[in-house]
């Protein structure tokens, strides 16, 4: 083996020795053979003549013996790519336009999956991942998927109780107000049990570490830095150790920060500053959330012991639940409530990758974006291998020459491959800069002002193997086909000299036809797929959502640390919204607790008196409380009634304003007006009546994609419970974020303590689009590119067609044929390839766009409007392509193409 | 030519060369010319197969080359038995052997 080796490393490194010296034996032998024939009485020359004869090709052998040295399998590689080289820098455009459309192609598809790499496959940088598992409370039966959030009582029994988990950790994420006052700047925080970090495997990069001794009752306020945190905010220094920093107005001090890399378990997610899980109490006053029994803001995770099975796991959680779920029932409960929060269990799900909202959201919008890229790679290689078989033809001679000098045809389709795989190499490397910049745009992209989406987009083994791997697949794709056809040269004819092809170019001219076909056909399904989520996001954004969301600032404002007494509150809230209404370009002003398409929902069961009252879902009620501006600020019409007035005071009769919906399901003989419900209380509780006093046109609450809910306005002066952090709505004459000063100005005249998140409704109804939006930016994207790659294959094809039949052309324009008959030629080859792949675009679509529907709004799949939208815009375009050649074709001039022989 | 020539089967070659190299040292004309008279101008080894194969056979080490002078005084390449090709060749002639009487039994008897 390793002589071997040795002796192929010889014959590669000298060898222009070996080469000389194969030249040496094989002239030998020759000479002898001579001298053998003339000494049997021949003369020289019949001699040499004869012992030529039976030599056959000098060159030829000599491949042979390279071939059985073993040198050609490494050196020819050199070699191919030091011809590859030169033969794609004789044409520089061409492999230009190649090697960019390679890279586009690449790169999306290499932007994508390191999205879905980060978001889905990859493992959390702590220590052995692939142990840890998270706790969800399940049901059971097991049915369903559980939930995933704790109070911190049933985290304590979790950790007091377990015996499976070498260690168990539980963490809430919070942002932190780092401001002291005016506008907030949060910062993103978590509450992390003393087992976080220990349990992880991580260690820290300055200081200590949270750990046990942190995470007991009455606990110093301490706060451990993330890496990248330590460093913006602090410049990295040490003397950030045992500083302050101001959380939410609470001061905590520094003991330490985590290691680099470390962004905590939920990808998607970055915490900034980690507290322990006790120190709640320092910003909970006294109903603290530590002891809260149904204040669900923990997850928990934990890291399976090693002798510990999946099935040992399941079982023995089995057995812990009950004792552990008593020990956190919530003693305020209904029986009811009771004995289904008993029957909970707890079930372990894998979490060595993390957890993440992300994965749900975008799960299915990603899938379908790489679905997408992988098309317009597709069409790209086809583009490519159009242009290596146009290429291939023109070199004809070039290999039918070198196949004279006695290469093999496997030789020359190695080397015609290798060219390709140069391109695509090329393309992966330019591709790997575009997907870098491209996925980062993408994170931008999905990330709202809400919703801020951090990911970790280092790029690992598996994104540059994809790569590697995508672009040595791409290479051979449109390598192969072009390299097998090109390679079957008749040498007599290509000797003749080469124009026997003339005869043949019709039949050379089909695989292109079929490569440019099955271009127009991957091309219509994209125009589909982004005219349907076109279409969708237009309807969404276009629909009546019975509000204007136009020119309305939204402002937050938390009274929590403005030091005044629960019963003041109302009071402040009421001064700041009068010295609002008033300022310059504010049209108008309200306050409410909640916003439309927020995020944040209330909800409960309604009941009324009449017969057949809704049940079940048809039950839920969703609510909101308003000031009497806020119909006129968010343009939300009244139809009947009135709307609330300064009488509708907290010692007032309960009123409300109900939406359409509300007011048909509950009421359906149309008579909501004056009529009484009551939202459902536990039993003992008050339920008082609530009279309807107006009927408003029905709102978006949720989610634009939602049927209307059932919603309930009531005054903000008869909230329940003290609502400490109210929005303020404020519709301007202006762009809503000119008033930003202004309003903090005015609030801070009443108090300076107040922190203020700004925010528009315009905003927040984008930001509850992002996915339509991503998916209808980049499909029209990615579907327009399609288009012009496939317009480039399908003109390059006819162009290079129309160049070969040009004598041809002129003898028919010579012999009499109109010009028309000629334009006819060729524009009959456009309608054959259109027509083959339109048909088959319209099939696959049809059977694939199924596929897409849950992602659709407001239209079926197999929309009749954007399928022929598509058709039309694809054979406009194509036609046009088309038609640039053929007009070429239809003005040859006889005399030009016939001297040109 | 009046006598018939027999195409090599696959591996013979490689078998007659060891062979051949087993005498003494050759050079690639001189052991085609051996195969050829002893063979009595049955097998003619053409170079087109001769040379890639001694080549083959220095790659796995069964032969060694080195230049030497021939007869007529010029430089020429010779072709030497190593130790494993000596044992090569007993185990090829072994199996060439059996190969053979098996042919045979099976033309006689079936």
């Amino acid at each position: 083996m390793f002589n071997d080796l040795l002796f192929r490393l010889r014959s590669l490194f000298r060898r222009d020795a070996v080469e000389s010296e194969a030249d040496a034996e094989l002239r030998f032998h020759f000479d002898q053979q001579v001298e053998k024939y003339i000494k049997s009485g021949r003369t020289r020359e019949e001699a040499m003549r004869r012992a030529r004869l039976e030599f056959g090709g000098h060159e030829q052998l000599k491949e042979e013996i390279r071939d059985a040295r073993g040198v050609n399998l490494i050196e020819t590689l050199f070699q191919d790519i030091r011809y590859g080289l030169r033969i794609l820098g004789r044409t520089p455009v061409i492999s230009c336009v190649a090697v960019l459309s390679l890279a586009l192609g690449i790169g999306a598809n290499t932007a994508i999956f390191s999205l879905i790499d980060t978001v889905m496959l990859r493992m959390l940088p702590v220590q052995k991942p692939e142990e840890l598992v998270q706790l969800l409370r399940a049901n059971f039966s097991g049915t369903g998927e559980g939930s995933p959030s704790f109070t911190n009582p049933l985290w304590e029994q979790v950790r007091d109780h377990q015996d499976v988990f070498s260690g168990a950790f539980a963490w809430g994420n919070s942002p932190f107000d780092l401001s002291q006052g005016g506008a907030v700047h949060y910062a993103e925080g978590i509450f992390a049990s003393g087992s976080y970090f220990n349990t992880l495997g991580v260690r820290p990069a300055a200081g200590r570490l949270i750990g046990p001794s942190d995470d007991a009752r009455g606990c110093p306020a301490v706060a451990v830095l993330s890496y990248g945190f330590w460093r913006d905010h602090f410049g990295g220094t040490q003397e950030a150790i045992g500083s302050t920093l101001s959380l939410n107005n609470h001061p905590f001090q520094i003991i330490g920060v985590s290691a680099p890399g470390f962004y905590g378990v939920e990808v998607g997610n970055k915490f900034d500053v980690a507290v322990p899980i006790c120190s709640a109490d320092v910003f909970d006053g006294k109903d603290s959330r530590l002891d809260h029994r149904s204040w669900w803001w923990l997850s928990v995770m934990g890291r399976v012991k090693a002798d510990v099975s999946q099935d040992q796991l399941k079982a023995r959680l089995g057995v812990l639940s009950p004792p552990i779920f008593s020990g956190a029932l919530p003693k305020d409960w209904d029986d009811k409530g009771k004995a289904r929060f008993l029957k909970l269990t707890l079930v372990a799900s894998p979490a060595g990758t993390g957890i993440s909202y992300l994965r749900r959201r975008f799960e299915q919008p990603l899938h379908i974006l790489m679905g997408v890229v992988g098309l317009v790679l597709l069409i790209a290689c086809a583009n490519i291998a159009s242009l290596m078989l146009a290429r291939a033809t023109a070199r004809h001679r070039e290999l039918a020459v070198r196949k004279a000098l006695g290469a093999s045809r496997a030789r020359l389709i190695r080397q015609l491959l290798t060219e390709c795989v140069l391109l695509s190499t090329a393309g992966a490397m330019l591709g790997i800069f575009f997907a870098r910049w491209g996925s980062s745009l993408l994170v931008r992209y999905i990330s709202t002002g809400d919703n801020k989406v951090f990911l970790d987009l280092t790029f690992d083994w598996r994104i540059l193997s994809f790569t590697a791997g995508v672009a040595v697949f791409t290479g051979i794709l449109f390598g192969v086909l072009p390299a097998f056809r090109s390679t079957r040269v008749s040498l007599t004819s290509a000797m003749k000299g080469s124009q026997a092809v003339d005869a043949q170019s019709r039949a050379k001219f089909r695989p292109g036809r079929w490569i440019v076909a099955s271009q127009v056909a991957l091309s219509l399904v994209l125009l589909v797929a982004s005219g349907l989520f076109l279409r969708s996001l237009v309807k969404l954004v276009t629909m009546d959502v019975g509000f204007d969301r136009n020119n309305v600032l939204i402002v937050h404002a938390n009274l929590h640390n403005a030091k005044v007494a629960p019963d003041q509150q109302p009071a402040m809230f009421d001064e700041i919204e009068s010295r609002l209404r008033t300022l310059p370009g504010v049209v108008s002003a309200s306050r409410s607790v909640m916003t439309p398409v927020s995020n944040y929902v209330w909800n409960s069961d309604l009941e009324v008196d009449t017969p057949n009252a809704p049940t079940g879902d048809a039950a839920l009620g969703f609510f909101n409380f308003i000031s009497p501006g806020y119909f006129g600020t968010v343009r939300t019409p009244l139809l009947a009634g009135r709307n609330f007035n300064d009488g509708d005071e907290k010692a007032a009769p309960l009123v409300a304003v109900v939406n359409e919906t509300l007011a048909r399901r509950f009421f359906p003989a149309g008579d909501a007006l004056g009529k009484y419900f009551r939202i459902h209380a536990d039993p003992g509780k008050p339920a008082p009546p609530i009279q309807i006093v107006g009927l408003v046109k029905d709102a978006k609450y949720e989610s634009l994609r939602e049927e209307a809910h059932a919603t309930a306005y009531f005054p903000i002066a008869q909230v329940t419970e003290p609502v400490e952090e109210q929005v303020f709505e404020l519709r301007t004459t202006t762009r809503p974020s000119a008033l930003v000063p202004s309003v903090q100005e005015a609030v801070a005249a009443v108090s300076k303590a107040i922190p203020l998140d700004f925010g528009t409704l315009a905003e927040q109804v984008d930001d509850s689009l992002v996915q339509e939006r991503l998916l209808a930016t980049l499909s029209t994207f990615f579907g327009a590119l399609a288009l012009l790659l496939a317009m480039i294959g399908l003109y390059g094809a006819l162009s290079y067609l129309v160049a070969q039949r040009q004598r041809e052309f002129g003898i028919r324009k010579a012999l009499g044929a109109p010009q028309n008959s000629i334009l006819g030629l060729v524009m009959r080859d456009v309608f054959l390839v259109l027509g083959g792949g339109v048909t088959a675009g319209v099939c696959i679509s049809l059977a694939a766009v199924e596929l897409l529907q849950k992602m659709l709004f407001g239209l079926a799949a197999r929309d009749t409007v954007t399928l022929l939208a598509s058709v039309g815009v694809l054979s406009a375009v194509a036609l046009f392509a088309g038609y640039v050649p053929a007009r070429r074709a239809m003005r040859v001039d006889p005399m030009v193409a016939l001297r040109y022989e | 030519m009046a006598k018939k020539r027999i195409d090599l089967p696959q591996g013979t070659l490689d078998l007659l060369i060891l062979r051949t190299l087993a005498l003494e040292p050759q050079h690639g004309w001189a052991i085609s010319e051996r195969i050829h008279q002893i063979s009595s101008d049955v097998l003619l080894i053409q170079q087109g197969s001769l040379y890639p194969a001694l080549h083959r056979l220095e790659r796995r080490g069964w032969i060694k080359a080195k230049w030497g002078t021939s007869e007529n005084n010029r430089r020429a390449k010779y072709y030497e038995l190593t130790k494993t090709g000596r044992k090569q060749l007993e185990l090829e002639k072994d199996s060439w052997k059996k190969l053979a009487a098996a042919v045979a039994q099976i033309l006689e008897t079936a």
